[in-house]
């Protein structure tokens, strides 16, 4: 590879992975390697010895020759609290090193072949995790007496069980991934597997406690030190400093402090050290992952002319603008987006991930995520005493109040959108007993009626279920009643059949079907990226591609006769449209190449054209609006449905 | 329910059983005869005889597998033995001692839990706010400090400059209840600042791990107020983390301790404890360890029965 | 047409996990029961079925990842049931797995090259200077450009990533390749491109897949013939474009109308009720609870996976439902 093309690539550069340093890890390892140098470096340089004694100067207060003065019996504090440090280091590093090397050891073979290796890997540290690691220490130095080396090796005792329970953990997790069967299914040997497929996927975790065993091993190493049980005289270390300058302390406090101060400068550097690598190695912790609560939204200026919704409709979106303003610059995740839900219709929102459907609904709900906005556009929902509410005007509390009454929702995961804590009737009448303030006896009836009118079969027993004792489509059933129990003029439904079986599937899209044509039935806005769900239920269709609406009008239409390359290519794409097509003779599926562009990589123009195979030059540069085709109902954003058909 | 219960019950017994053995275990295995090395700390050479003698006493001289039943039979009725410095009951001076260390392990653990919980709440609700920056800072300065530190720099600071309590010592809380009370302050508040920022850390992750649930989501797309999401949906479910880690806190304080009652002459177990490695008292040592890991098993058992209670997806 | 010759034949396969361990054991939950079937050379099976199925265990067990408690398997005819993990492995260059998740299914520390060349690697294929021209042709095969090579798979998408995986598995040049659910992760508009791959790769390769899916109307466009499988039992097998246009047994009927379509409302059979757990099935055909024609009788034996035409087979004591008008 040349150097030009080298620099051409920009990802080129990670081709070997130097350790490059990440910036929020340069303070703090500059700060560990100055502690660690510093007390072998300076002493020689100082030319000061740490046991000379000049008793005529005893708590000389610090001067030029003697920078920290001089101890109880006339010593150079500075010489010796930096010889002091040598032995805590020693200690604390080497017996790191050596618990950290067996217990991963261990922890890796239990992981890696379970049964009885894994057995006793986990017991072995069960057992020694049962004595408080002081008292470990303590009875070792009992049967071996006080010493560098023994220390050394209580601490090595006293941490190794730690590591070998964290790499279980993370090893027995890392062994059921993919990559790890992949490794095993090419006819890898145990130690390749192990020692290069999983080891150096959880040396995160591992060198994170490494520092953390470090730390403490140096708290420990001086503690005992301290009791007179570590480091033996006449060798300086900290604990023992502490202990000596104690009988002095009214008269020489400085004394005291010195050392002190020392131990806790260096363990903080550490803990430094540690809390950042934990940082940079799960970024999950430090901000990312915090949705939707905190902090309460002000209330935003009323839009000045406040529109008021057709008769029919509950649901009116207008010009919506979404973005996200993480790096400074504002990237836009949904652009003019508008739509409409008439009550005891379906419309449904249809596209790939990233296009911006659920975030469509979650804006309807407040509930967009941290750092993602409305940044434009109005949304109108009806309440349920007829009035239009603007919901992007709404502050915190006005919006508690129309969540669950006016628009209610339900999700995905049925799996995990049930608190695993409380009963399943128990949340499936909190909100009612909150907002309409009924009875616990009442809301319990109600509730139950509710399960049954969802096609819960045994609806009293499951009332009192907990979420796991449920399948995953009875979980959605519960997810359902739970929206309609406040009889909300308004269903957001986000994918609800994506996570559950085909025939369970066809069982909750009936449910929804039967909803749709009982009386007073909510208006419903389906999302789904799945055409085949979407065929069943909805009365519109909006597609979005890349944050747009690229075609909506009737769902017969837009199924029947779709415009837009998009729509027509995800139609095609559906296996399930080919039957007459396959494999064995050499068929293929009309297909769709390249993938959706990112938010912040959309180019300008159509964000369709690169994979559009109809594309032509004006689809770079102008941005295509919605216009209708056929008729007024039918909108399709591509340039060349104007005048002549694709 | 029960039936789980009595299966962790049984597993803790088992450990236990094992810990004890391991306990005896140590002196066969560390190289060197025990009388010998007893003897020999003081400084002297010991003569045969002396050896000879002090292994009869110890009961070296009999068989290892009767060293063992007798051992494990005395432990089941708690009788330990004698010191072999003073001859004492090891038993009787655990039972005089351990509830010293206790109090001092339950006030300060008190305090701590009262001030690390809802601060690392509050701190988790506003991540990122100063409250929450205030919290990380008090929490990695205190991290940083060893707890003998702590204690000794109290005493330089409130005993022995502002002359506000008493720099260490003991006083029984029968006859002199004020005194026992002023004597507990700094040694229990040393302990509680050493253990706030590990409880305020795990409370604070936990109620961040806890917001990110999908549950809460639900919660909020019902309509429920902040406040209730809050309670019920995110503290409740954080619960579990925090109260393991407090359980296993409160074992480790079994040992820790160790440090702050010698700092402060609070004559609790532990100071028995170090006179006895001083002293090579290998008998009382050895109950010691035993009696505080069989207490460290059983917080653990009452920890896992607990997390039973607080989660109901939690069997065996 | 049928490859005559079967280069993997399973025989009564069964399967089971748990049965707990020490004091408290208690009864296993069986995942397969019985399961017999072969793949002939260059052929695709479609294995279908809903989760609990136990598609994916089959998978898994048939490369020996999984170990089957009874049965038998052979490879090219040599009976691997017994083999050890050692004798297995250089087995395994012949057949190769490619997963559903492309997030997991690729090692995050290691960029493309490490991975293909690791694979090369365990079994000394290609070394020195014939390495670079074969990851390249590893690549095109999979149509991706060379320039990917010294990428880290998070620089991909989930498509690309999945054509990583499958270029990985293709690398030792296996006679075998079990595809567990290879495109259920990813868009629509995005699976059609793996499916027409995965196609492509048997006519030029001439390799045998086990194509694990979900998804009936993915399987009946790749697969020559399909398994339905309901609980760890084989409900039906027979030639794809039958079992889709003309199910014999309720299950794969039910299945196939289930299917979320364009143009719907044609005869449908709903199923009521949750798959059974594997820790307690129902006597007889374990089907039986959720299936609308079951009878009194269905309880009581359990139903033999017999021949019913040629070439088709079920698992079901009924010959006189009527799968049109019964809806």
């Amino acid at each position: 590879m040349t150097i030009t093309s080298a620099s051409a690539n920009p990802s080129s550069a990670f081709r070997f992975p130097l350790p490059r340093i990440h910036p929020r890890l340069r303070l703090p390892l500059a700060i560990v390697a100055i502690v660690l140098v510093a007390p072998f470096a300076v002493p020689p340089l100082l030319g000061i010895d740490p046991n000379a004694m000049s008793v005529l100067e005893r708590f000389a207060g610090p001067s030029l020759a003697h920078p920290l003065g001089l101890d109880e019996f006339g010593r150079d504090r500075l010489a010796r609290v930096l010889i002091g440090a040598q032995a805590s280091l020693r200690v604390a590093v080497i017996s790191a090193l050596i618990s950290c090397t067996i217990g991963s050891l261990i922890g890796l073979f239990g992981a890696y072949f379970r049964g009885l290796a894994g057995f006793l890997s986990t017991k072995t540290a069960d057992v020694v995790l049962c004595f408080p690691p002081i008292l470990l220490a303590l009875l070792v130095v009992t049967l071996m007496g006080p010493g560098t080396t023994t220390l050394i090796w209580v601490l090595s005792i006293i941490y190794f069980p730690a590591f070998a329970r964290i790499v279980y953990l993370e090893a027995s997790r890392v062994s059921q991934l993919d990559y790890v069967v992949a490794a095993k299914a090419l006819g890898a040997r145990p130690r390749r597997v192990m020692f290069r497929t999983m080891l150096p996927n959880i040396s995160g975790p591992i060198i994170v406690q490494l520092s953390l065993t470090a730390a403490a091993a140096i708290v420990t190493e001086s503690g005992l030190s301290y009791l007179g049980l570590g480091v033996v005289p006449p060798d300086p270390s900290w604990g023992q400093m502490i202990r000596g300058a104690r009988a002095y302390m009214e008269r020489d406090p400085l004394g005291i402090i010195i050392p002190c101060v020392a131990i806790s400068l260096t363990i903080y550097s550490v803990n430094l050290l540690t809390d950042r690598l934990r940082d940079v190695l799960d970024p999950k912790g430090l901000s990312g992952g915090i949705p939707i609560l905190s902090p309460r939204r002000p209330k935003v200026q009323a839009a000045p002319q406040s529109a008021t919704l057709e008769a029919d409709t509950v649901l009116r979106i207008d010009h919506l603008d979404v973005a996200t303003n993480t790096n400074g610059t504002p990237i836009k995740l949904i652009e003019d987006v508008n739509l409409r839900v008439r009550r005891g219709r379906c419309t449904a929102l249809v596209g790939e991930s990233g296009s911006g459907k659920s975030l469509t609904a979650s804006s309807v709900m407040g509930l967009l995520p941290r750092g993602v906005n409305v940044t434009a556009g109005d949304i109108m929902l009806r309440s349920h005493n007829g009035e239009t509410i603007q919901v992007t005007t709404l502050s915190g509390e006005d919006l508690e109040a129309i969540r669950g009454r006016d628009a209610a929702m339900i999700f995905q995961e049925p799996m995990t959108a049930l608190n695993p804590v409380y009963r399943v009737g128990d949340q499936l009448i909190e909100a009612a007993k909150i907002h309409r303030s009924v009875s616990s006896a009442q809301a319990r009836e109600e509730g139950i009626e509710f399960l049954k009118r969802v096609g819960v079969n045994d609806p009293v027993r499951r009332f009192d279920s907990f979420p796991h004792m449920l399948s995953g489509g009875l979980r959605q059933r519960v997810m359902i009643a739970m929206a309609l129990s406040m009889q909300p003029g308004l269903l957001l439904a986000d994918e609800p059949t994506t996570a559950l079986d085909v025939t369970v599937q066809a069982e909750i899209i009936d449910l929804l079907i039967a909803l749709k044509n009982s009386a007073g039935a909510p208006g419903i806005l389906f999302i789904s990226h799945d055409l085949g769900v979407v065929a069943q239920l909805a009365d519109e269709i909006a597609v979005m591609y890349a944050g747009r609406v690229v075609e909506q009008g009737p769902a017969a239409t837009v199924l029947g006769n779709a415009r837009h390359p998009y729509t027509r290519a995800l139609l095609q794409s559906m296996p399930a449209a080919h039957e007459e097509l396959h494999a064995s003779r050499s068929d293929t599926l009309p297909s769709i190449g390249g993938t959706p562009p990112l938010p912040h990589e959309r180019p300008a123009g159509c964000a369709f054209r690169d994979r559009c195979p109809h594309a032509v030059s004006v689809c770079a540069e102008v941005r295509p609006d919605l216009t209708s085709v056929d008729g007024p109902d039918h909108l399709a954003a591509c340039h060349l449905t104007r005048g002549s058909a694709v | 329910m029960l039936h789980s219960a009595i299966s962790r019950l049984a597993s803790a017994l088992s450990m236990l059983f094992v810990v004890a053995t391991l306990v005896f275990a140590i002196q066969v295995v560390i190289p060197g005869d025990p009388a010998e090395l007893l003897l020999s700390s003081a400084g002297s050479t010991p003569t045969p005889e002396n050896i000879a003698a002090l292994r009869v006493e110890m009961g070296l001289d009999r068989p290892l597998l009767q060293q063992y039943v007798e051992f494990l039979w005395g432990a089941v009725r708690l009788d330990f033995g004698n010191s072999l410095i003073d001859n004492s009951s090891i038993g009787q001076t655990i039972a005089t001692r351990l509830p010293r260390t206790l109090e001092l392990i339950a006030v300060a653990m008190s305090i701590a839990v009262a001030v690390a919980v809802p601060f690392g709440t509050h701190a988790a609700l506003r991540a990122g706010g100063r409250l929450d920056t205030a919290g990380s800072g008090v929490s990695a300065l205190f991290a940083a400090v060893p707890v003998f530190v702590i204690g000794t720099l109290l005493i330089l600071l409130f005993a022995q400059t502002l002359k506000l309590t008493p720099a260490g010592g003991y006083a029984d809380f029968g006859s002199a209840p004020i005194q026992h009370l002023s004597n507990l302050v700094l040694p229990a508040i040393t302990v509680a600042m050493s253990i706030f920022p590990i409880i305020f850390r795990m409370t604070r992750s936990s109620v961040l791990d806890s917001l990110s649930n999908e549950w809460v989501r639900t919660a909020l797309a019902k309509g429920l107020p902040r406040r209730a999401v809050v309670r019920r949906h995110v503290l409740r479910n954080a619960l579990g983390p925090v109260v393991t880690v407090i359980g296993l806190q409160l074992g480790i304080l079994l040992g820790s301790t160790v440090l702050v009652e010698f700092v402060f002459n609070w004559p609790g177990l532990s100071g028995y404890l170090v006179t006895a490695v001083e002293q090579r008292d290998y008998p009382t040592v050895r109950a010691i360890i035993l009696v505080v890991a069989a207490i460290f098993i059983f917080i653990n058992l009452l920890i896992e029965l607990l997390q039973m209670k607080l989660d109901p997806r939690v069997q065996l | 047409m049928i490859e005559q010759y079967n280069l993997l034949e399973v025989e009564k396969l069964s399967l089971g996990f748990g049965g707990g361990n020490g004091l408290l054991r208690s009864q296993p939950a069986m995942i397969l029961r019985d399961v017999s079937f072969t793949i002939g050379q260059g052929e695709i099976i479609g294995l279908v079925g809903e989760s609990g199925s136990g598609k994916s265990t089959i998978g898994k067990a048939v490369l020996k990842l999984l170990k089957a408690q009874e049965g038998r398997i052979r490879f090219d005819g040599v009976d691997i049931s017994d083999l050890s993990e050692h004798d297995m492995r250089p087995l395994r260059r012949e057949m190769q797995i490619v997963f559903q998740d492309p997030y997991s299914s690729l090692d995050p520390r290691q960029t493309v090259r490490g991975i293909l060349s690791d694979a090369l690697d365990i079994h000394r294929l290609h070394t020195g200077t014939a390495r670079e021209p074969r990851l390249v042709e590893l690549l095109d095969m999979v149509g991706l450009r060379r320039e990917f090579l010294d990428r880290y798979p998070h620089e991909f998408s989930g498509g690309q990533r999945q054509r990583i995986g499958i270029a990985r598995a293709m690398s030792v040049e296996p006679r075998l390749i079990v595809a567990d659910e290879p495109v259920s992760a990813l868009d629509v508009s995005i699976q059609a491109q793996v499916i027409n791959l995965i196609a492509r790769l048997r006519d030029q390769t001439g390799v045998s897949v086990l194509f694990i899916s979900h998804d009936l109307s993915v399987v009946r466009f790749i697969s020559d013939r399909i398994i339905v499988l309901y609980l760890g039992k084989i409900m039906e097998v027979g030639p794809a474009d039958l079992v889709h246009h003309a199910p014999l047994h309720p299950y794969s009927k039910a299945l196939v109308s289930a299917e979320p379509r364009l143009d719907q409302k044609s005869s449908r059979i709903r199923l009521t009720g949750d798959i059974p757990s594997p820790l307690k099935p129902p006597s007889g055909c374990v089907f039986r609870t959720r299936c609308p024609f079951a009878l009194p009788a269905c309880a009581e034996g359990v139903p033999e996976l017999r021949e019913v035409a040629p070439g088709r087979s079920k698992a079901c004591i009924r010959d006189d439902i009527d799968m049109e008008t019964a809806a």
